[in-house]
Formats: structure tokens, sequence, C-alpha cells
């Protein structure tokens, strides 16, 4: 390996590992069976989504909310007036932003919820872009628009030429950026897509390769993305679990980390923070695992 | 010179080699009524290279090497229903070797290129990526070595691939050999001595 390829590679491993959250067992900031999807709202805290709960942890781990959902959360989202997305299987609910500070149990205050077997087979991704919410259905493997009211308008990757999203994880994932561009994670594919609202692919990134880091491994990879600020992604894969940084060109900028994580979770869910901290979700040791940047020795502070 | 056998001997004999005649006549046809002594059915929990969580162990070739028939009576068996029919499977290809020109793993994992990969329906010649594979054992070459059970495992793969006894291969010995030496005890003897139809492939 040259030395620019080892700088490079050195680079490319400045993450660490800061903070835990959660964990399996019984207590109250516990999950007993699943933990599958977080969010982070603009002050840091963190919404996690599994068992038939959902629960809000301040930006050092500490419980502050705590209420039930109808059915087990697949995904969780935050809406851009706070409110809070929580998608299952054939439906979501949206309940009112929750309160800052204090510990303690929250009044849950559902305000509204979307029914439909049919568009919302199983909801395991949600995403707001302007006055439009964009739900992942994992059962027909597309992406679904719809208005605030609950219309549907339009489907994306339902081309059937693309023979849709092939997620045999069984999990759909996707972001939405400022510009309303729809990055989602095409694992059989072994890609990244990015569609415009109305369903038309505009770009993409990613190949196979199960020797060179930059690529993705195995049978279907990556399994979940995220925006990461400036243009950049991050993802996680399975078969060995990891995280990575892109840039929007696919160029691998940071391997936040392939050790961390019990070796049999797959379709880990992602979130980056103002701060450009990643969240990742253990889904076997039922964690949220935070990594912060490294620079000299320290943790970074905001690069976002 | 001996002495001519009597009337008494000849009879004697005769009357032995009809009950002999009789005695295997009736053994045979009492094991052809009778069927199969027994049934093997490998329980896929506990086979090392199916069971969920047992990851980063060794394969178990036991099935192979064991059997006293000469290419296995146990063959790889896909869930077809089950199975991700994915574009790159882990069971097919050896997805760690160098990637080819196609972008695919240059290597295949069986070692006896036992399964063979069809594309279901027409491919797409932009992008092959953009359609489903079917993956089927070519029962002729499997001799059951699991290495394809093991790298389909979850969370590689899907688990749709698993070890099964072929009766019509087995020759049913008094204590099967694999079973024997199984080291997770994985071989369950079925009570009633009924063969299992066996599945597809």
């Amino acid at each position: 390996m040259s030395e620019r390829a080892a700088a490079e590679r050195a680079q490319q491993r400045r993450y660490q590992q800061v903070l835990t959250i959660a964990g399996k067992g019984t207590a109250a900031h516990q999950f007993r069976e699943t933990l599958r999807g977080i969010a982070l709202d603009a002050a840091g805290r963190v919404v996690a989504v599994g068992d038939s709960t959902l629960r809000v942890f301040d930006p050092a781990g500490v419980l502050l909310h705590s209420w039930a959902t109808e059915k087990p959360g697949q995904c969780v989202a935050l809406g851009p007036d706070g409110r809070v997305w929580v998608g299952q299987e054939g439906q979501l609910e949206v309940f009112a932003p929750f309160e800052g500070g204090g510990a303690g149990e929250q009044q849950a205050r559902r305000v509204d919820v979307w029914r439909d077997a049919e568009l919302l087979g199983r909801v395991t991704a949600i995403g707001h872009a302007g006055d439009w919410v964009l739900v992942a259905d994992a059962s027909a493997r597309r992406i679904r628009r719809f208005d605030r009211t609950g219309k549907h308008l339009n489907d994306i990757g339902g081309d059937e030429r693309a023979r849709a999203f092939l997620i045999p994880n069984g999990v759909l994932d996707f972001a939405v950026d400022a510009e309303h561009v729809v990055h989602a994670a095409n694992p059989g594919k072994h890609r990244v897509e990015r569609y415009t609202l109305a369903g038309e692919l505009v770009g993409r990134m990613g190949r196979f390769d199960g020797r060179d880091p930059e690529g993705f491994a195995g049978c279907c990879n990556p399994t979940n993305v995220t925006l990461a600020g400036g243009g950049r992604l991050c993802v996680s894969e399975k078969a060995a679990p990891r995280v990575k940084l892109y840039d929007g060109a696919g160029k691998l900028l940071a391997i936040v980390s392939d050790e961390a994580f019990d070796p049999g979770c797959k379709n880990m869910d992602v979130a980056v923070d103002a701060l450009g901290r990643v969240f990742v979700v253990d889904t076997v040791r039922l964690t949220i695992c935070v990594f912060a940047a490294r620079e000299n020795g320290k943790e970074e502070g905001a690069r976002r | 010179m001996g002495d001519d056998p009597t009337r008494r001997q000849v009879l004697k004999n005769a009357a032995r080699g009809a009950a002999l005649l009789g005695l295997t006549g009736s053994a045979g046809y009492l094991f052809t009524r009778s069927g199969r002594a027994s049934s093997w059915l490998i329980d896929p929990e506990r086979c090392i290279n199916s069971r969920l969580g047992a990851l980063g162990v060794e394969i178990c070739q036991a099935c192979a090497s064991e059997c006293v028939v000469a290419l296995s009576a146990v063959r790889a068996v896909n869930d077809h229903a089950r199975c991700g029919r994915c574009y790159i499977c882990p069971a097919y290809y050896s997805v760690t070797s160098a990637v080819d020109q196609e972008g695919l793993p240059s290597e295949k994992l069986c070692p006896r290129d036992a399964i063979r990969r069809e594309p279901i329906g027409e491919v797409d010649p932009y992008d092959p990526a953009n359609n489903f594979y079917e993956y089927l054992i070519d029962e002729e070459l499997c001799n059951g070595c699991g290495i394809c059970v093991m790298a389909c495992k979850e969370p590689a793969g899907l688990g749709s691939l698993r070890l099964e006894v072929r009766y019509d291969l087995c020759i049913d010995c008094n204590m099967c050999a694999i079973a024997r030496a199984c080291p997770e005890d994985a071989y369950l003897e079925l009570p009633d001595g009924h063969a299992r139809e066996p599945s597809t492939g």
C-alpha cells in the first residue's frame, strides 16, 4: 500500500465511540425485544422506538420521556413542527411535540393516525419534504408520497422495469435533503439511489466489493442511509456490521466503526446530529451507539 | 465308496431344504413389506451450519465426510419461498473474492460447483442487478458439505438453505454413521420409521 493510500486509510478510521444509550432489559430506559428506529431533534435529543414504546433521551443518554405506541415501532421521524411520526405495520401514528427537559412520563398525545393496509404495508422510514410526507413501504418495496392530509400522490421506485427496491433484509430506508432529493438505500443493487419527489431516478452511488471498504459487501448492503450534512451520506451495513461516511460522489470519507456492534446486527438505523456525531442502533444489544470524530486525540466539535 | 442314502435321509434332506427356502422367502417378503427401518431428520436449529447466532464458527462437513455412501445421502436444499433471490448470493459466490469486470465476485463458493444461478424472467440489459435470480442445487454434484448453508445463514443471508437426508439415497444403516459423528447431535430419528417425502431443492 502506498504512503498516500495508507494515510487515507488512517484518516478514514478517525471515529471513536463516546456514548452508549439504552440497552436490553426491563429497566425504564431499556428495550426488551426490539429497538428499530431513531431520530434526532435540533437540541440533540434522541427519539427511539422499539417494542411498542417510544423513548426520548437527552444528549447525555438520560431518559426524558416514554410512552406506548399502538403497535411495535419500525421507524421514527420528527416533522418540521416537532411532531413525532412513528411507522408501524399497516399504519403510522403522529404524536404532539414532546416537552423538553425533566425526566418522567409525558402524557402522550396522539394527534393523528394513518391506517392503510395496502399503502402502508410496513413502514420502515418516514421523511418530510415541504408539504409532503414520504413513507417507505417495505412490503411493497416502494417509497410513497402523501400530502399532509394523507392523500397518496405517487410512488418512488414503483417502476416495474426497476423491479422496485430490492430489499431482501425487509427494510427500506431513505433520507430526503433540503432540495427534496430522496436518497434511498437499494441494498440488492449495492447502491444508494437518488430520486426526485416525482419518482425520477437522477443519480446513484455505490458498488459491490467484498474487499475494498469503499464498496458494499455481501448480498445486500447498504441497509440504512441518512444525511450527514455537507452533501455527505452515512450508511450502515450488515455481515459484518459497519457504518461508513461517503461524500455525494461516493468517495469513502470514514469508517465510523466496524467493530463496535454485535456481529448479528442488521438493519441498523443511523442518524447524524448537528455536531457531526453519528448515532447507530445495535439491533441485537438494543443500544444506541454514539460516535464522534477525533482530531488530535480530542473529540471534534461542530463540523456540520 | 459310501453307502447309498436311505429313503429316510432323502426325505429328511428334502424337508430341510423346503424349510430353508420358506424361511428365506418369508424374511424377504417381510423385509419388503416393512419399508425402511428408520428415517433421519437434521434439526436446522441444532446443526452448526444453520443454527442462528452461531457466527464465525468453523463449517462442519460431517454430513459429507461421515456417510458410508460414497457420495453422501445428504443434500443442500433451498427454500425458494424464503430465498432473497439476490443478484449476489453469499452462498453462490465467494463474496470476499476479487471483483471481476462485471462487478461480480470472481469466485464461486461451492467446491463442487453444485449450485446453478438462473435469472428469473428477462434480464435488464442495462442493469443486470435489476432482477431476481433463482439458485438451484444440482443433486448430482452436491455432497451435503454444508458450506453454502453456513454462508446463507443470517445475517449474511436469509437462511433459506438447509441440509436434508435424501431417503432415496440413504441406505438405512443400522446406526447412521453421520448421526453418531454429528458434534451437535442434530440428527433426529423419526419414531414411526416412515420415510419422509424428499423436499424439492
